[in-house]
């Protein structure tokens, strides 16, 4: 046990090193903060994005444990009085709610929520009058219903927009506008309540159902049931006055399965976020193996001075963790920072693909902040175990040379790439049987780790093939790759480090490629129409608003048009499995199917005209990502709720899809049969033969201008328009391999000045020799080069390799998504111009300033 | 006291002492100065001399007296912070601090030959390939091998062509150095302490066989020594103290002959 005062000493010498070399302790640092802010950031955008989920969900759902379900078209509100008066359930309350827009609240989405005042007590206790401290007396909620269009919001929104009670609140629901008055302001005492009501307002149920067009409607009835065989009672009474088409689940059933849906999408980012750090650990070996190196003579003088193996290693881990501790701090103050940007990322790509969720406070939480500490500290120790451990094996004399380093990782090649191949292996083993996603990402990190520990052969054998080629060039081209040969211990650590950063842009730009590409033919084959019309949307894959049905008459007779389709889109629950387990599909109603030939099946019953009678007779589509989440097959059968009660729907094919949601197709007939729904979502429409369609898009909107605020848009306006959402999902995950290579750069950076540092004698020689400044720089340039190269071409496959489990494993398991793989060179032309610029000029700052140092004093430095 | 005497007169002693040759090197005040913070060392100061074609110059002094700064400022691998260095190139007088650094570098590619105290070979680089530098550097590829294999030979390495510099004992290092200093045939040979990592025997074997090379070519040698017993065989000692040149005599005038 090392005394307090060796501590000391310890802790002072670890201290002073880090100072004396304080480029490569800033890059070991910066290495540290990017990888923690980077899991800090995502950490922060996945956990804002969640919560404002839960709250919008889960705290309007407020302490019911049940919920009473209708339709696409709700419940009919006499359900309500049913229960009321035939059950006699006191705890029940009816809600009618959807997002609309405020333009004097920034336009941001804010649920509406329509409540009975008098039944509202037991359940959102922020709607409670004794938390009230503006407005009306205790009887505010009543005032909502003698005054029509009023709505209640926080004083926090209010002071925010500075708006007051009185104020007229101008909303869009959809196409239509309505003006609503603030009846009074809510001040919550609880901060969960208080946070609750930041994207929400409250309104009489009537006044909710004019605004959101359900007069006579409600969308759920809220219910507490106690627990037990009274609990168990009241739902058999509530279930006997309920009509066929309602049905009662527990709440958690549903927000759990919204929560699934994002869950996959947040872990592709964690891991990508992890990166980073995998990235910076390399830099950290490297530079803690450097520091242990280049001090083996005061090492083995401390040693002779009595410093035993156990102080040595602690020493050495002291350095590491006191950088890794200024790097963690750094990174939480820039994962803060960062993670305000990715918060709008995340909270886009979630409105893009999943559910309206809208951020309005952005927290930090000291989980967050200590799981960054955590892992940055534990990365920085792991990062520098080995070193440490190596340092304890210089002997006393001090007789240890850097050689002896070089020959032991010789030794110790043949192991190492043994260990890559066992990873690799370990890698399959994890991906190959459908397990979870964390053990299958667990895979593909044990596969990058495998490749990186066989880069040090693979570098040996190219640079050795390197050397062999040039073996009758000058003396600098043969010196280059001898360089790189002669200090393989460090140099392969850089070169795996960029090399995985390299492989990752590859893999990440194969798949996004190719998935662009397979969405780009998808658009092709399900954009048949020449012009498409919906109403606005706060989503961009659902429409959640309708077109009036008179609508659809009046453009199929719009001069031009040769002939109209209908899709009506609705949120409706199914049944699978012999545990009935609840799955919140979207159904999709489509009059013709105007892919025809082109839709892509993954299976089917049979050809596509056979399919789509099969759906005509009352079968359904499934879409990819749901079959095979549930694994549902052709012939399944999917009990799908009806305003008639449970139906039976035998699954006819399943079809290709990018929608991450489980969509079901079936027949609008068959839809209509049903359901007591008359409304449509969109609307697509044929142009007559030599029509100009964008013309016609023109004169739709200029028709359409008096009447609804509806969204006319052209085959390939709308199809820009998929696009523009694809690439804004990617944006993140482009930003976080960026950051990446930043990590993998500095690493060549700190690797390449590290070296010129060892070498600088050698380089004081060569230039006392005769060699110029500009030689040296090509000297120096060649073998950074060769670095960069070696890194990009080793990137390649492992790129290739990448691409293949992110598009046929992840996205699989992750999305649900099939994608065909797209091999563009130009994807691996420029991962390799990556590699090769980024060594190229991370070798720039070392070569100048060893051509900067007198020779004199470079000879000096042995 | 021992008083040592010098048993054999060169030739070049001889013509020494004939003032009317023109020198190779003559060093105009040169002076250098290291500051550190508030403080100034001056290292070399003020020195004034000239020295001849083919003479063997010994440089002695205890550490620090300004020895290897000499020999730094004389390659120009080092600039004087005043004075000059000017060297004789023929008819051409070249002196050192009107050269711009790649100028500098390329008289020394092509006039001086270094070796080191620590041998500094080039790792990466077989012992052949290390002899061959000077030469592939001043772009004499054509014939640098036969050149180096003949030094090689000379230098008793000549079997140990393809061997890396790790693998040879610190005697074999500093003959392939000197083998390296003489490849480009240069005007000047500065050794700084060449001898000072060897072990006795080793240190002399390789003494005796620069000072053969350099005197059978004709070459004038500088080298910086603690070791009085090294200069016995120079033409020349320059005796530094603190930066200052406390004698400059031939080895006999140096030390009275006595028993």
């Amino acid at each position: 046990m090392p005394s307090l005062s060796s501590l000391r000493s310890i802790h002072r010498q670890a201290w002073r090193h880090a100072w004396r070399r304080p480029l490569q302790s800033l890059f070991l640092i910066i290495g540290v903060a990017i990888g923690v802010a980077m899991i800090v950031a995502i950490d922060m955008a996945n956990g804002s994005a969640e919560r404002a989920f839960q709250l919008g969900t889960e705290t309007v759902t407020g302490k019911a444990t049940h919920q009473i379900t209708g339709g696409p078209g709700g419940l009919d509100e006499q359900v309500y009085a049913r229960l009321r008066t035939e059950a006699a359930y006191r705890l029940s309350a009816p809600v009618v709610e959807s997002y609309v827009v405020a333009d004097a609240l920034d336009g941001q989405p804010m649920r509406l929520l329509g409540v009975d005042p008098f039944a509202e007590a037991p359940f959102r206790s922020y709607l409670d009058p004794g938390d009230q401290t503006q407005g009306p007396a205790a009887s505010y909620l009543s005032e909502l219903m003698v005054q029509p269009d009023t709505v209640l919001l926080s004083t926090e929104v209010a002071a925010r927009y500075g708006l007051a009670v009185g104020d007229r609140l101008r909303v869009r629901y959809g196409a239509d506008h309505f003006e609503l008055t603030i009846a009074g302001l809510l001040a919550p005492s609880d901060d969960l309540s208080r946070r609750a009501l930041d994207g929400l307002l409250a309104a009489d149920i009537a006044t909710a159902q004019e605004v959101l067009g359900k007069v006579g409607r409600i969308d759920r009835i809220d219910l507490i049931i106690p627990p037990g065989a009274e609990g168990e009672a009241a739902l058999a009474r509530i279930a006997a006055v309920l009509p066929p088409g309602a049905r009662i689940d527990p709440t958690a059933a549903r927000t759990g399965a919204v929560n699934e849906m994002t869950a996959a999408f947040q872990l592709n980012l964690t891991a990508l976020s992890l990166l980073a750090l995998v990235v910076g650990m390399f830099l950290i070996y490297n530079t803690v193996t450097f520091s242990v190196v280049q001090r083996r003579p005061v090492l083995g003088s401390l040693r002779a001075l009595g410093m035993t193996r156990g102080e040595i290693f602690g020493m050495i881990l002291l350095e590491a963790m006191l950088l890794g501790a200024l790097g963690t701090l750094l990174g939480l103050a820039l994962g803060v920072l960062l993670g305000r940007g990715a918060v709008q990322l995340v909270t886009q790509t979630v409105n893009d693909l999943f559910f309206v969720v809208a951020v309005r406070e952005i927290e930090i939480p000291v989980f967050t902040l200590l799981k960054g500490a955590v892992i940055g500290l534990a990365a920085a120790a792991i990062g520098a175990a080995f070193p440490a451990w190596e340092a304890t094996s210089v002997p006393p004399a001090g007789a240890f040379k850097r050689s002896n380093v070089e020959e032991r990782t010789r030794r110790a090649l043949p192991w190492l790439s043994l260990a890559g191949v066992g990873f690799l292996a370990l890698g399959a083993g994890l991906m190959l049987p459908e397990w979870n996603l964390i053990i299958t990402f667990a895979g593909l990190f044990a596969v990058v780790i495998g490749v990186a520990l066989l880069t040090p052969a693979l570098t040996l054998w190219s640079m050795t093939g390197v050397a062999w080629l040039v073996r009758t060039r000058g003396v600098l081209v043969r010196m280059a790759p001898r360089t790189v040969i002669r200090s393989l211990s460090r140099i392969a650590v850089a070169v795996a480090a960029l090399m995985v950063a390299v492989s990752v842009i590859i893999g990440v730009g194969v798949m996004i490629g190719s998935f662009r590409q397979t969405v780009v033919l998808w658009l092709d084959d399900v954009l048949q129409a020449d012009i498409f019309i919906s109403p606005p949307s706060l989503v961009s894959n659902t429409v959640e608003t309708t077109l009036a049905p008179a609508l659809l008459a009046q453009l199929a007779s719009f001069p031009g048009i040769d002939g109209a389709a209908t899709t009506r889109g609705v949120d409706v629950v199914a049944s699978v499995g012999a545990d009935d387990q609840i799955v919140p599909i979207r159904l999709v109603a489509l009059s013709q199917d105007l892919s025809g030939p082109d839709r892509r099946y993954r299976s089917a019953v049979g050809d596509w005209q056979q399919t789509w009678q099969a759906v005509r007779a009352g079968s359904i589509l499934v879409n990819e990502p749901m079959a095979n989440r549930l694994g549902l097959r052709v012939g399944d059968v999917l009990r799908i709720q009806t305003d008639r009660g449970e139906q039976a729907f035998p699954i006819a094919g399943i079809t290709v899809d990018f929608d991450v949601r489980s969509v079901v197709f079936i027949d609008d007939a068959v839809y209509r049969r049903w359901y007591d729904d008359d409304r449509i979502s969109a609307i697509a429409l044929f142009v007559a033969p030599g029509v100009d369609v964008d013309a016609k898009v023109q004169e739709l909107r200029t028709a359409l201008a008096g009447e609804q605020e509806l969204l006319v848009r052209s085959n390939r306006g709308t199809r820009e328009n998929a696009l523009v959402v694809f690439d804004r999902t990617f944006t993140i995950t482009v930003a976080l391999q960026l950051l990446a290579t930043i990590v993998a750069f500095i690493g060549i950076l700190s690797t390449l000045m590290s070296l010129q540092f060892e070498r600088s004698c050698e380089i004081g020689v060569l230039r006392a020799t005769g060699m110029t400044r500009r030689q040296l720089w090509g000297l120096s340039l060649l073998e950074t080069g060769l670095i960069g190269a070696v890194a990009g071409l080793l990137a390649m496959p492992t790129g290739y390799l990448l691409a293949v489990i992110l598009i046929y494993i992840i996205n699989l398991r992750s999305f649900g998504w099939t994608l065909e793989m797209l091999l563009d060179p130009t994807e691996f032309a420029r991962a390799f111009l990556v590699a090769l610029l980024a060594a190229l000029l991370a070798g720039v700052y070392p070569a100048w300033k060893i051509g900067n140092t007198p020779p004199a004093i470079a000879v000096r430095s042995e | 006291m021992t008083v040592m005497t010098i048993e054999r007169p060169t030739s070049q002693q001889t013509r020494i002492d004939n003032g009317a040759r023109s020198p190779l090197i003559r060093l105009e005040g040169l002076t250098k100065v290291y500051t550190e913070g508030a403080v100034s060392r001056t290292v070399l100061d003020a020195l004034d001399r000239e020295f001849y074609a083919g003479e063997f110059v010994c440089l002695l002094g205890k550490s620090g007296s300004g020895k290897s700064t000499l020999l730094n400022l004389i390659s120009g691998i080092d600039a004087p912070s005043r004075g000059d260095v000017v060297i004789y190139d023929g008819l051409n007088a070249v002196r050192l601090t009107t050269l711009d650094e790649q100028a500098r570098t390329l008289f020394r590619r092509r006039h001086i030959g270094i070796i080191f105290q620590f041998f500094n070979l080039i790792p990466t680089l077989t012992v052949l390939e290390n002899v061959t530098l000077p030469l592939e550097l001043n772009g004499l590829a054509r014939n640098a091998r036969s050149r180096a294999q003949m030094l090689l030979d000379r230098v008793g390495l000549g079997n140990r062509l393809a061997t890396f510099p790790d693998k040879l004992s610190g005697g074999e290092q500093q003959r392939v150095a000197i083998a390296r200093a003489l490849a480009h045939d240069p005007l000047l040979i500065l050794a700084d302490e060449p001898t000072g990592n060897l072990d006795e025997d080793t240190g002399d074997t390789v003494l005796a066989l620069l000072l053969e090379l350099t005197r059978n070519a004709g070459k004038t040698l500088f080298m910086a020594t603690h070791a009085p017993e090294v200069a016995r065989r120079a033409d020349r000692v320059l005796h530094l103290d603190h930066g200052k040149l406390v004698s400059d005599q031939a080895w006999r005038q140096t030390h009275e002959i006595g028993d």
